[in-house]
Formats: structure tokens, C-alpha cells, sequence
């Protein structure tokens, strides 16, 4: 710019704040001198859209429970939003659904196909085509024929048909990975309601709701469908506002919406279940034959109130009101899960729990729990099924460890961060022949491969997936590419099809694509549901339109009866002696990175959690008199000591917290997995003894004990408060509180 | 008659999840909010949910409120802008023009809200994030403040097919904000004031939870909060410090 010009916005302050701008839009005619006129001023915001060049399309597809609308602009994915039509969701998401673009444009997403060139683990890989790629992997499948383990998370639908073939063909074995909490869960779905699939709750026209550590609106098994429900079940009704309590050991962002919260002493969740039963029996709230089927072989009379108080850490008196409240504020629906399920007594809890509700005569019934039917696929079509079990994963373990497989191959999971150290599968997996990842980012699982082949995200994947836990009718959310691959990556389906020909197998699907579309056209077959075409093709671009198929008719059979044998009742046990280790320590899932699995993603990073505010790390949440008897704030770094080893991190005082608890999250202390994951904070679940619940043998990754220990260093936990000012005001409070509708 | 946009959220409804948050900033381009940035207390968060304590344990209560710009019709932003660079639309929108802000920030010191951010950095995406960026959002450069539009962008194009459409009213529903279309418990509501038939017109006509934050201050915001409903609630009506 020519010294002693003008600038445009030195311009702009003399028109504004001097006579002389009113002097020179009228002299410029701007305004005509009309003072009113005269400073209107046009946002550029405001200019009209079609100065952006291009067209949007909207795609239905789907991810998880949720049915989804993308927002496509010139071939970019740009937005998510919920499906409106998509029965679990009806057009709402959350913060994990709106994230999945950053997944497909994420700067270290693996672009093709790499193969290792130094040690496992080192991360040291280099190129190499597709066409080599995969005639290595076919040469490995042959040549490991008996001798392959492939992992993945538990499939359904088509693609639970594609791996079945491959491991068939390859003669391999195959094993599922979820959350630990899960297989607790569906176990105890199976035990007292008789069904694999998970059930689901009708919130809307629930009374009463207890959760006994379910954090059901952000993290447990399918928030969005149980979010939009609780929206209906506080305000969606005219003359009701339904009533929730929640008893855990952790207030978490589900307990903080509760009317009343009841901290108890971890892993007493059951207990406090037998209690209510006790009273509600001996009252003749309920009735006593049902009560005795439900928990027979249990004496409900050893469960008063009085003797369970202490161990429970709250009040007979708190516990008899919960009891009344929920034997007579009918519908009322018990639910349980997350860190009940972690304990060593988590079946124990959640089916003592589940049962509750057959007590109310809440199964199947308006405002209860809703049942969930078995999907429509066909009987060659595997429909839901449970992950490995701890125990069985130290199984797995000692078959890698003896030389068993020549070949592992894992998909969409990353067992190798979500399960312990303890339990040694990255050392195991050293003395697997060869390990194959099927991945888009370099996991912690992927980090031990020795090739690495790239696969398509959620919105560039085909996909068929029934929604676990369901909308309590049948219903399938068809995935369907809404952009084309960003990088050279291929379908998981495609890949294992490939290796499954290599194998010899005649494949009944040449692409996953056909085996979507195949799967497709045997729902059209069964002439009910949603969509009306009138030939295939028709069918399937109606399919793609809504977003998937459902029959609301199709519901589960009516509520089966009882069960008849009840899990026995389970003290918690705790790995490390109550001297030395004098806290629980309680991992729990992260409310935006859940247990690890979206920690790649910089907008769930910087998401705060809904307690502390907390972002990009971990910390650990203390009591303040907890934290006053160790001398420490907010910020202190503190080194947690369990049996199993030690991990220093800040402290986060809540006021919230439980005196005997010291909580962590889950979801940090990857090795990789990108950018915005690496090397932050700690994964608790190495800090975790390997004790097991004791009748699944799943991981309880609550069941350990930990001493906090002072190191005398600060920093500053980086968090939401404190970014702007927020305090309440005397007379003018920021939220409202008031006791009643009117 | 032009509308007249405004905004009911139900507390009673709002669980604290903030998909709204990720859902604003989704479609805003707003820039990444790093560990850095937290840091420096320079976060940007066009929606907010804050958290406020209530009680002691173990009778304690954790109570959300989702915070945007409240749009204020006699907003304190406005008159103190040296270059007209935050005005009011015809519509009630509290509007920031990006490219005529010089960056003096008297709009921030005058928003008792707290909900107007000043880009003191260049925002920057990996070249690969870039091709999730809205087209139709402007990315803010450094030195300037930016803010809440109720997603402009989604109201202009709305508007436009209106006119085409044979120039006609918006219907309700037509036009939303990320953070509302987002919201799964579905306690942000969207909509025109003005038009009577409007599911936000008719909530704000018909509650008797209404609120609005600071309205002793006279601003008159266009967000109107539902209160919170507690049975259990401490006599004096409100959540204590943050």
C-alpha cells in the first residue's frame, strides 16, 4: 500500500465516527440525507447464496443406532444430521454422529497400503499397491489355513455373512470384541428376559425411572434413542413430568439430571435392587409369587433396608422410599448397566436390577422396558452376539502366546487399548506369524501389524446394520456411501471377500456392495414394512431414500415370564488390600470419546466432559474432603497407585464426587492413533487388575483399588470453566429452579 | 412481514450432552478449539453448555444451561461498535459483519453474555480437514469477533426458495438451526416470534416456565429459557456458583 493512503478500515472509523461520514454518503448520495437510511448497513453474510458455486445433496445412511442425513456439497461430506424418519433416532444425533466427517478428512487416516519395514510396533512402514497387498494376504490365508484368528466387533447382517464365509473358507477362527460392561449386559438381557437382543425403554410414557449406574443419555448402549425419549418423558407429556432417580457410585452426566441422586458404595448396586424388592413385598406393594419366581432361591428377608443400609453407603429410609416410589408411580422401569456391570458381582447387580421390573409388571408393557424382536434377516444372516469375555480373551492370548496362528487379522476394533495391559495381547500378538489390520487410522492394535490395508469410513461404506438395541419393532439402517473414498482405501466386506476366494471359497457376492443389495432384497421379500416398490431396484432406491426398513408391527412376543432361577447375590470384590490402597478407583467411558474409540477426532477432544469440563485429557476426579486430606487441588498432579502399577495425573476437584472413589476416564493414553490422540493422557485400564466378574468372567474394570499419592507438581487441567465468566447472580440466578410446572 | 427470529430452550428437557455444541461448530467452521487454545482461555463456542453446582454432597445437583447469543433487540453489543461492524437485521438477528470489524472488542466488554469471541490467532484446519468447511459460512480471520448468527446461511437459503417457491411466507420448520436440528432431546426450539402458528410462538406465548437470562438488564433477549423443574429443589430457585 502507498505510504500515507488511506486504509479501507481507518476509511471506515472516520465515516463512522465523525460528522464527515455523514458529510460523504450524502455527498456520495448515499442515504439521500436521510438519517434513518443513511447507516444501514448489508452484511456480506447476508449476500445472496448463490454466490457459493455448487450443489448440495442430502444421503440417508446410518451408524450405530442412528439413522443419518449427510449434507454432500460437490462431493464433500460437510454435515450430519439425524434421520427424521429413522424409527431409533427420529432426526436427532449427538456429538459422536455430528464428528463422523472429521473421521473421512482426517489429516493421519491411512491413505493405502503400507507393510512394516521395521519392528512391531515401531511404526515404520512403507507403501505398497493394492494388487500386492492383497495377493500377500491371499497367499497368507493359505498358507496359515487353521492357524487364523480374525477379530472384529460383533457383526450382524451382511457383513457378519462375509466374515462367516471367510472363516469358513480359511478354515479360521473368529472372535468378537466389545466393551467388557457389554457382555455382562447381554448376558444378563439373556438371564431374565430370554432374548439376545438388547431392549430398549419407553420413556415416554414412563412415570418413575431409576438407573442404578446406567449412564443412559450419554454413554450406555444407545444414548440418542433413550435422549429423545427422556425429552418426552419430562415435558412431552400435559399433566405428567416423569420422575427419575439414580443410584451409582459416580454422578454422571445422566445421574446429574436425576431428580435425586443416591451415592452408594461401588459395586452394591444389586444389593440396594434386593432391598427395594424386600420392601416392596413386605409392604404388599407388589406381588409375592412374582417376587419369589424372580428371586427364588433368594431370601428377600436377609434384604431389609436396615441390613443392607451400611454396606450400601445410604439410608434404610432412602432406600424404603425409592421402593415405594417405584412400586407406585407405575409405569416405572428400572434400568442398569456401565459401571454396575464392572464390578466382580456386575451380573449379579444388573439382573437383580433388571428383575424389578417384572415386580411392576413393567416387561413389555407401555412406559417400560420394550423387548426387542430378533432381526428379519434370514436364519443365514447371524443376528446379534456378544464379544469375548475377559476370560476367554486369556485364551486367546495363550493360543497367540503357544504359536497357534500363523495369521491374525482385525477389523473396526482396537483390543489392544481397550483391554488391559494385564492381559499381554500387544506381547502376545508378537508371536502371531503375521498380523493383518484392517484400518483407517494407526491404532494401537494397528501399530503391531504387519500390513496394514486401509478401509473405508462410515460414510463411504455400504453397510446393513440392525440397531442393538432397537425401536422395539424390527427395523434395519441401510449404510450407503454418501462421498467417495478420500483416499485409496477399500471396503472391509470387499477385502474379505477377496481373501475368501483366494481361499477357494465360491462366494455368493462379488462386491459387499451385492451382498448389501442381496440382503436388501430378501427384507423386500417378506412383503411388509415400510418401503412399497414395484420391482427390486425400485425397492432398494427407496430403501436408500428412507434410510433403512422397519415393520412397526413386528414387535418382540409378549413379555416371556419370569425367569426362575435369579443370578445368586455377590459381594464386590477388590483387587489390593483396603490399608494400602484406601480408594476405589473407577474408570468410567468418556461422555465424547466413549472408550477410546473416538479419540482421533479433534471435535470430541475438545468436547468438555459434562462433570468437570475437562478436554484433551485425563484427570481424576476426587471428593474435596479427599482431596483436602491429600493436600491437593484442581490441577495437582497426583500419582495413582493400584496393584497392577502406578500413572500420574491431575486432579479434578468435584464436588460431586464420592469420598471413597477416585474416578478416571476412559478414552486417553493411546500410543497412537493420530495427532490429536497421541501420547495424551492415560488409559486407566492399565492401571486395572485383571479380576474378572464372576460368572461371565468379563473384565472388572471397576473391581480395583488405588492409593493417591501427592507429587507436588501443578499444572493447569485445560477445561471449559473459566473460559467466560459464569456465576450465579443473587436475585438473578443464570438457571431457574422451580419445584413444580405451575 | 418479515420474521422474527428467537429461540425457546427447555432446561427441563437439556441433559448437558452438547451435541449442539459439536453441531455449531460443524456447521460455523468454527475454528478447532486445542489444548492451546483452552490454555489461553481463548475457546470458541458459538452455543456453550455451562454447568452450575447446586447443594452439597451428597445432596448435590449438576444443572445445565445451553448458552448462545441471546439476540438481543436492544443489544449492548451494537451501539459501541466504533465501525457498525455488529448491528441488528430487520429479522432480530445480532449480526456480526466479518470483513468490517477491526478487532477493538468494546462488543465483547459490552455483552454481559459472554457469547461474542474474538479470533486472536489465523484459524487453521489440516489441508485435508479443509474439505468439511462450510461453503456457505465465511471463515474469520484473525483480529476479528465473530458470534451466533441463528445460522444465517440456513435462513438466507430458506428464504430463497421461499421467494422462488412463488415468494411466499416461510412455514415453520423450514428453516433451522444446527444446534435445535441437532438437539436429541429436543429442548432447543427454533423459530419466528411473530408468527403465531409457530411451535417456538407457541411455546413462548403459552409457558408458564419462562425466562430470560439477565432480563432485568433490559436488553431483551430473543432466547427465552423454560425453567428447570426440581421437586426437590432448594427454596431459593437457583443453581449456586459455577
Amino acid at each position: 500500500m502507498r505510504k500515507g493512503a488511506m486504509r479501507r478500515r481507518d476509511f471506515l472509523k472516520l465515516v463512522a465516527t465523525s460528522t464527515t461520514g455523514a458529510v460523504l454518503f450524502t455527498g456520495c448520495g448515499i442515504g439521500d440525507g436521510d438519517p434513518e437510511r443513511e447507516f444501514k448497513i448489508e452484511s456480506p453474510v447476508l449476500n445472496p447464496v448463490d454466490l457459493v458455486y455448487g450443489r448440495d445433496n442430502w444421503y440417508a445412511t446410518a451408524a450405530g443406532e442412528c439413522g443419518l442425513i449427510v449434507r454432500v456439497f460437490e462431493g464433500r461430506a460437510k454435515k450430519v444430521e439425524g434421520n427424521p424418519d429413522f424409527p431409533t433416532n427420529l432426526g436427532a444425533s449427538d456429538a459422536r454422529a455430528q464428528a463422523l466427517v472429521q473421521e473421512v478428512y482426517h489429516p493421519d487416516r491411512i491413505a493405502q497400503p503400507l507393510r512394516l519395514t521395521g519392528a512391531r510396533g515401531s511404526g515404520e512402514y512403507q507403501n505398497a499397491s493394492w494388487d500386492d497387498a492383497l495377493t500377500e494376504l491371499g497367499n497368507d490365508v493359505n498358507g496359515a489355513r487353521g492357524a487364523t484368528l480374525v477379530i472384529t466387533p460383533p457383526l450382524s447382517g451382511p457383513m457378519g455373512q462375509v466374515v462367516n464365509e471367510f472363516v469358513r473358507a480359511a478354515d479360521a477362527q473368529h472372535v468378537a470384541y466389545e466393551p467388557e460392561d457389554r457382555v455382562v449386559l447381554r448376558e444378563a438381557v439373556r438371564r431374565v428376559f430370554g432374548t439376545d437382543t438388547l431392549p430398549t425403554l419407553d420413556l415416554a410414557n414412563t412415570n418413575f425411572l431409576v438407573s442404578f449406574s446406567a449412564d443412559f443419555l450419554h454413554t450406555w448402549i444407545s444414548p440418542v434413542q433413550f435422549s429423545r425419549q427422556y425429552g418426552e418423558f419430562r415435558q412431552g407429556r400435559e399433566d405428567v413430568r416423569g420422575t427419575y432417580w439414580h443410584v451409582s457410585s459416580r454422578m454422571d452426566g445422566s445421574a446429574a439430571n436425576a431428580d435425586r441422586w443416591l451415592p452408594i458404595t461401588p459395586g452394591t448396586e444389586g444389593l440396594v435392587a434386593l432391598a427395594m424388592a424386600q420392601v416392596m413385598v413386605s409392604e404388599g406393594l407388589v406381588d409375592r409369587a412374582v417376587a419369589e419366581r424372580v428371586y427364588s432361591g433368594i431370601s428377600l428377608d436377609q434384604y431389609a433396608p436396615d441390613a443392607v443400609a451400611e454396606t450400601a453407603g445410604i439410608s434404610a429410609e432412602q432406600i424404603t422410599e425409592l421402593a415405594r416410589r417405584f412400586a407406585e408411580g407405575k409405569p416405572s422401569v428400572a434400568i442398569a448397566g456401565s459401571l454396575a456391570a464392572a464390578h466382580t458381582n456386575g451380573l449379579f447387580n444388573l439382573t437383580a436390577v433388571f428383575a424389578l421390573n417384572y415386580l411392576v409388571g413393567s416387561v413389555g408393557q407401555a412406559g417400560g422396558i420394550i423387548l426387542n424382536p430378533a432381526p428379519p434377516f434370514g436364519s443365514d444372516v447371524p443376528g446379534p452376539s456378544s464379544g469375548l469375555s475377559y476370560t476367554e480373551w486369556t485364551g486367546v492370548v495363550n493360543d497367540l502366546n503357544s504359536g497357534r496362528y500363523q495369521l491374525v487379522i482385525v477389523n473396526g476394533v482396537d483390543p489392544v487399548y481397550g483391554l488391559p495391559e494385564a492381559l499381554g495381547l500387544r506381547e502376545a500378538l508378537a508371536n502371531a506369524g503375521k498380523v493383518v489390520a484392517l484400518s483407517s487410522f494407526l491404532d494401537d492394535t494397528t501399530l503391531q501389524a504387519d500390513l496394514i490395508l486401509p478401509v473405508h469410513t462410515t460414510l463411504e461404506s455400504w453397510g446393513l446394520i440392525a440397531p442393538d438395541p432397537g425401536p422395539g419393532y424390527q427395523a434395519v439402517a441401510l449404510q450407503q456411501p454418501v462421498v467417495n473414498p478420500f483416499v485409496d482405501s477399500r471396503a472391509a466386506g470387499d477385502i474379505f471377500i477377496e481373501a475368501a476366494t483366494a481361499a477357494g471359497a465360491s462366494m455368493p457376492w462379488p462386491t459387499y456392495e451385492d451382498a448389501v443389495r442381496a440382503a436388501v432384497d430378501s427384507l423386500r421379500r417378506l412383503n411388509r414394512g415400510n418401503i412399497e416398490a414395484a420391482d427390486a431396484k425400485q425397492y432398494f432406491m427407496m430403501a436408500q431414500a428412507q434410510g433403512g426398513w422397519w415393520d412397526t408391527t413386528e414387535t418382540a412376543d409378549s413379555a416371556p415370564n419370569a425367569p426362575e432361577t435369579a443370578t445368586a447375590a455377590a459381594q464386590p470384590e477388590y483387587a489390593g488390600d483396603p490399608g494400602q490402597f484406601p480408594l476405589y478407583l473407577l474408570p468410567f467411558p468418556s461422555n465424547s470419546l466413549g472408550y477410546g474409540e473416538t479419540a482421533n477426532l479433534p471435535w470430541l477432544q475438545a468436547l468438555p466432559d459434562p462433570m468437570t469440563s475437562a478436554v484433551w485429557s485425563t484427570w481424576v476426579e476426587l471428593n474435596p474432603t479427599t482431596a483436602d486430606r491429600l493436600g491437593v487441588g484442581t490441577g495437582d498432579v497426583v500419582r495413582l497407585v493400584t496393584p497392577r502399577g502406578s500413572a500420574e495425573v491431575p486432579v479434578y476437584v468435584n464436588p460431586a464426587a464420592h469420598p471413597d472413589v477416585a474416578a478416571v476416564p476412559m478414552g486417553q493414553g493411546h500410543t497412537d492413533f493420530g495427532r490429536y490422540a497421541k501420547g495424551r493422557g492415560t488409559n486407566p485400564l492399565d492401571l486395572v487388575e485383571p479380576a474378572t466378574e464372576s460368572e461371565t468372567g468379563a473384565l472388572a474394570w471397576a473391581g480395583t483399588r488405588v492409593r493417591v499419592e501427592a507429587t507436588g507438581r501443578k499444572v493447569r487441567l485445560p477445561r471449559f470453566e473459566g473460559q467466560v465468566p459464569a456465576f450465579q447472580l443473587e436475585g438473578a440466578p443464570i438457571i431457574e429452579v422451580i419445584p413444580s410446572e405451575h | 412481514m418479515s420474521p422474527r427470529w428467537g429461540m425457546v430452550i427447555d432446561l427441563d428437557r437439556c441433559t448437558g450432552c452438547q451435541a449442539c455444541v459439536v453441531a455449531c461448530q460443524a456447521e460455523n467452521n468454527i475454528p478447532i478449539n486445542t489444548e492451546a487454545v483452552y490454555l489461553q482461555n481463548r475457546a470458541i463456542e458459538w452455543i456453550r453448555v455451562e454447568r452450575y453446582w447446586d447443594g452439597e454432597y451428597p445432596n448435590i445437583k449438576a444443572r445445565y444451561i445451553p448458552v448462545p447469543c441471546m439476540h438481543c433487540s436492544n443489544a449492548p453489543c451494537e451501539p459501541v461498535c466504533p465501525v457498525y461492524a455488529t448491528y441488528h437485521t430487520p429479522e432480530g438477528i445480532n449480526m456480526q459483519v466479518y470483513n468490517r470489524c477491526i478487532g477493538t472488542r468494546y462488543c465483547a466488554v459490552n455483552c454481559h453474555w459472554h457469547v461474542r469471541f474474538f479470533n486472536f490467532w489465523q484459524p487453521k484446519w489440516p489441508e485435508s480437514l479443509q474439505n468439511q468447511l462450510n461453503p456457505n459460512v465465511t471463515v474469520r480471520s484473525r483480529g476479528v469477533m465473530e458470534k451466533c448468527t441463528f445460522c444465517i446461511q440456513r435462513i438466507n437459503h430458506a428464504e430463497q426458495n421461499a421467494r422462488l417457491d412463488g415468494n411466499r411466507p416461510l412455514r415453520d420448520g423450514e428453516v433451522n438451526t444446527a444446534c435445535a436440528q441437532a438437539c436429541p432431546t429436543r429442548a432447543i426450539v427454533f423459530g419466528d416470534l411473530d408468527d403465531p402458528e409457530s411451535q417456538v410462538a407457541q411455546i413462548a406465548n403459552t409457558t408458564t416456565r419462562g425466562y430470560k437470562v439477565l432480563a432485568e438488564l433490559g436488553t431483551d433477549p430473543a432466547v427465552l429459557y423454560l425453567k428447570k423443574i426440581d421437586p426437590e429443589a432448594p427454596a431459593h430457585g437457583g443453581a449456586e456458583s459455577a
